[in-house]
């Protein structure tokens, strides 16, 4: 892969992982009472914008790269929320959480390693 | 909690069987793995169409695509169906089983798609899905606090 498209899957999967934050507490922002839609459409406006950023490198990746390639590279979503959860909301991983950690890791490198663009 | 079961403390009526979201997350796994190979069909069919410059980093040709829209469809009929799986499942539960997908997609990159997947990144994919597993519950929770 190259650093390009490294640099933008980065952004992509902070996009993907904050666009689907911001949009389901804008959603959530319905169930206030009284309701206020401003927040809601701060989220859902927010939250649908990075969305279509992802979308858009996604499909750049893809135009590139095999999907067997850069779907597994996905697997780094659930890191990222793991890694937001102990720094930002400063809970504790237990011993279950780092070896999955670990794993997702090395699956990456090892997929990372192999050549990216092999398909029809 | 089995919905499709008679009876019990809950006042709500059984689920019909093609309404259990056990089916439904299965359902899922399928769906989304469908959408993933449609848009990549999409993404190599107009790979070669250039994009303006300053756009030139995205797939912004894809949606010329009829498979890359139908793609996206199903992938909005997949989180629909989600929403469904959530109603009755909790999040920590399903979310490990579409780890799945990761399997799936290789798959159906192999068999439909004619990509060659070599024993290397095979492993990684191995390896991922499990990780995923480990890691289910607390992403699940993180997601649901952040």
């Amino acid at each position: 892969m190259t650093t390009l498209s490294l640099v933008l899957y980065v952004i992509s999967l902070f996009s993907l992982v904050g666009g689907q934050i911001f949009l389901k507490r804008g959603m959530s922002q319905l169930n206030r009472r009284p309701r206020r839609y401003g927040p809601v459409f701060a989220g859902v406006g927010s939250g649908t914008a990075l969305l279509t950023v992802w979308f858009l490198i996604w499909m750049g990746l893809l135009q590139k790269m095999d999907i067997s390639y850069v779907y597994p590279f996905q697997g780094m979503g659930p890191v990222l929320l793991v890694l937001s959860a102990m720094l930002i909301l400063r809970e504790r991983v237990d011993w279950r959480t780092w070896l999955g950690v670990g794993l997702i890791a090395a699956g990456t490198v090892f997929v990372a390693m192999s050549p990216p663009a092999s398909g029809s | 909690m089995d919905p499709t079961r008679e009876g019990g403390a809950s006042s709500a009526p059984p689920l019909p069987w093609y309404l259990h979201p056990a089916l439904h997350l299965a359902l899922n796994c399928l769906l989304m793995t469908v959408s993933e190979l449609l848009l990549k069909k999409g993404a190599t069919e107009t790979a070669l169409i250039a994009a303006p410059r300053w756009l030139a980093w995205s797939g912004i040709t894809s949606l010329g695509s009829g498979w890359a829209l139908t793609g996206i469809a199903v992938y909005i009929l997949a989180f629909l169906n989600w929403l469904h799986v959530l109603r009755w499942m909790p999040l920590s539960t399903a979310f490990p089983v579409t780890s799945s997908v990761h399997v799936l997609i290789a798959l159906g990159a192999w068999i439909f798609l004619g990509e060659r997947i070599g024993l290397q990144r095979w492993a990684g994919i191995l390896l991922i899905t499990a990780g995923i597993v480990f890691c289910a519950r607390p992403a699940a929770a993180a997601e649901e606090r952040l």
